[in-house]
């Protein structure tokens, strides 16, 4: 088990303690909210600039380039000046677009990733709520995105914005499926929706060693799928830019694209968090059998670390393949999930439920 | 139900393409019905500017009809020039007019590696490829003085001998480029979606091709076998050993399959052009440009470029200037008749790699 030092729920026992002691009850369940709001905000627009950062120095090692390297140490400034550029910059007002829903779009689609965030346990004890339906909610909510996407294109009153968008519903609600299947495995696996629960049943070994061939077929089905569902490379129809200029956000401009742009990116990190918190055992640490020695310099490395480890793993992944693959075509994007991922994954949950039946897992 | 077609701009700037060219598409869903190309962003009257240019002053137009690859215009003019004059070229410029020429076509490859891809979503490649191929043009500014634009073929040899220690420096930059070649082809042509997105997309009918005029590597991915080097050899292609490969199928898959291996019998080319030049002069002094007067006739030649065969007909009146300089180039037919062709029926994802495939120059087509 972890050690207790590196444990948040003293922290926040704490922080509810104190605040309870001189405040009354309704005051200090808002404070709480009011600090959570605070706290998720900040490491959203952090998150954000840093993604963008990260994907641009990983896409410029692929490509044999530098990378930026002049605004600040590493050129690790350069996202924080160009997102002021985008909030100083000009909001082009589209004649003829629809000013209400245009306006409501970017705010639909980055509500839905910061609910998303929500639910997930970034650390042992530190989660904002741990809803006995977690993994539930996360699905349910990250969908609600797409309708900001549709709404978008319809309001936008652009031809190209329409095609992205439309694009983009076809690709989600299909890849809506596969993802649900495949994370409905772990489900089946750990016997509980709970992300807290999810993570402790994995203790004694992640879900994608303990569940072997099963588990690893729905891991690839859901890395697939995902990368689907964020819109991004090989799957980025939505905002192709050689075909599309820039899909559905094509007419937004300033701190209306930002959000877009933003929203994009925290949603990587958000797939990639449940992957790692499915699959790879979120914020436990590795551990190997009875190798006690291994098993305990391993505790020393703090549960963030290993969330936010796993979670970079999976990111890495998910730009690797951005820039490295071409883009499929509509037809073809929509043949692989009807036609391999969604029968594969059915016929998966269907191994799983046997395989748990029998006991055939690594307990 | 039948949808209602919507009219959609695609362009006019594409990925990997050098210039301006609109293509006006109707659409019914994501499938074109109808496409019409709108040319003219780029017009500069290159054609009667020449006639008001003495014979040596045009080089400076000809190596902008087609950015990525001025050398073949150059060496058609320049071979018009002899032509209607008469006058010899030393066999050692025929060589390093050769090199330079099979040097433009591997960069001009290089970056249509890079366009081909980044019209797929894979702009990897590009950046490995067009960084590769500044290693070439590094070559180019050693051997010209100009990286891209080079006035380097001129009627009567060709401007600068090869400076020293040249030689090494190209045979070490091909044998790094075939090393990378590979990694290309893992990336591009290993690739299945790269497969899938170019296989049985925006297909030239064997038959349409000759009729339609379709030259260069889209006719070879037809499977006819077509190359001016060999059909018409000019300078020393008859004394070179290279294969011109053929593609069956016509489509995108098999014109990228012709470029991928017309790449390596470049270098194949070069290797052989640097064994064998011989020493010697390289350039038959041409008298006082400004006072250089053409015997009357006309000359037409014909010069295999990376878009297929361009040709150039040059009319004299015995004067110092041409009474008239005609330039056909392959992108003409391609990206105006042959694309407007070949996009009825595809999906909309597919245009830039069509146009990309084909070889479209939009400031060849508007000379």
């Amino acid at each position: 088990m972890l050690l207790e030092i590196f444990s948040f729920s003293t922290l926040t026992a704490n922080i509810d303690k104190s605040l309870h002691a001189w405040m009354a009850p309704w005051l200090a369940v808002v404070t709480e909210l009011v600090i959570i709001g605070i706290v998720f905000l900040l490491f959203y627009a952090v998150l954000g600039l840093f993604l963008v950062y990260l994907e641009r120095k990983v896409c410029a090692i692929i490509q044999n380039r530098i990378g930026p390297n002049r605004v600040g140490k590493w050129g690790l400034l350069q996202t924080v000046a160009d997102f002021i550029k985008l909030i100083t910059k000009e909001l082009i007002p589209i004649r003829n677009a629809d000013s209400f829903l245009f306006n409501l779009a970017p705010f639909i689609v980055i509500a839905a990733s910061f609910m998303a965030m929500a639910a997930i346990p970034f650390a042992k004890g530190l989660h904002a709520i741990d809803l006995n339906i977690g993994i539930f909610y996360i699905i349910a909510v990250s969908s609600l995105g797409v309708v900001g996407i549709l709404i978008a294109g319809w309001s936008s009153n652009s031809k190209y914005s329409l095609i992205g968008a439309m694009r983009s519903g076809a690709q989600i609600v299909s890849y809506e499926l596969s993802v649900g299947l495949s994370l409905l495995a772990v489900v089946v696996f750990a016997g509980t929706m709970q992300l807290s629960a999810i993570v402790e049943s994995q203790a004694n070994g992640w879900w994608i060693f303990k569940g072997h061939i099963p588990a690893l077929i729905a891991f690839i089905i859901y890395l697939i799928a995902s990368t689907a569902e964020i819109n991004r490379g090989p799957f980025d129809l939505a905002e192709a830019e050689s075909e599309l200029t820039a899909g559905f956000h094509t007419e937004y401009s300033g701190i209306k694209f930002a959000f877009f742009f933003l929203a994009e990116y925290i949603n990587m990190f958000i797939v990639a968090a449940i992957a790692a918190t499915m699959f790879f055992g979120g914020w436990m640490p590795f551990h190997i059998g009875h190798w006690d020695a291994f098993n305990r310099v391993m505790d020393y490395i703090p549960s963030v670390v290993w969330f936010f480890g796993k979670t970079f793993f999976i990111i890495y992944l998910i730009m690797w393949f951005k820039w490295t693959f071409p883009r499929l075509r509509i037809d073809q994007l929509l043949n692989l999930e009807w036609k391999y991922l969604l029968p594969l994954s059915l016929m998966n949950i269907v191994i799983i439920a046997f395989v748990v039946l029998m006991g055939w897992y690594f307990h | 139900m039948r949808e209602k077609a919507t009219t959609l701009y695609i362009g006019p700037q594409h990925p990997g393409i050098t210039g301006n060219m609109m293509v006006r598409v109707k659409v019914e869903g994501d499938t074109i019905v109808k496409a019409t190309t709108e040319v003219g962003y780029l017009h500069r009257s290159f054609e009667k500017l020449i006639e008001k240019r003495n014979w040596l002053q045009s080089f400076t137009l000809l190596c902008r009809f087609c950015v990525p690859e001025p050398d073949p215009v150059e060496e058609s003019y320049a071979r018009a020039v002899e032509l209607l004059e008469g006058r010899e070229v030393p066999e050692r410029a025929k060589y390093i007019r050769v090199l330079v020429l099979e040097l433009a076509r591997i960069a001009s490859y290089l970056l249509w590696y890079g366009g081909q891809s980044a019209s797929l979503g894979l702009y990897t490649i590009g950046q490995w490829s067009v960084g590769d191929r500044n290693y070439i043009l590094d070559l180019f500014e050693e051997l010209t003085g100009g990286r891209v634009y080079h006035m380097y073929i001129w009627p009567g040899g060709v401007r600068r001998d090869l400076p020293k220690g040249f030689e090494n420096k190209v045979l070490k930059t091909m044998d790094y480029l075939e090393k990378r070649l590979d990694d290309y082809d893992d990336l591009m042509f290993d690739n299945t979606i790269f497969r899938k997105r170019t296989q049985g997309v925006g297909i030239i009918d064997k038959e349409k091709a000759v009729e339609w005029g379709v030259v260069g590597p889209p006719l070879r991915g037809c499977g006819i076998r077509s190359d001016i080097r060999i059909d018409d050899p000019y300078e020393v292609y008859n004394k070179l050993d290279f294969v011109v490969p053929v593609e069956e199928g016509g489509d995108i898959w098999a014109r990228a399959l012709v470029r991928r291996q017309e790449i390596r019998q470049s270098i194949r080319i070069i290797r052989q052009v640097l064994d064998n030049i011989p020493a010697g002069k390289y350039y038959n002094k041409i008298p006082n440009p400004q006072k250089w007067a053409l015997p009357k006739g006309d000359a037409y030649t014909r010069t295999e470029a990376v878009r297929g065969e361009v040709g150039m007909y040059v009319v004299s009146d015995g004067g110092t200037h041409p009474r008239r300089a005609h330039f056909r180039g392959a992108a003409y037919v391609h990206a105006i008749t042959l694309l407007e062709n070949l996009l009825v029926g595809e999906n909309i994802s597919d245009i830039a790699a069509i146009m990309n495939s084909l070889g479209t120059c939009p400031p060849e087509i508007e000379r």
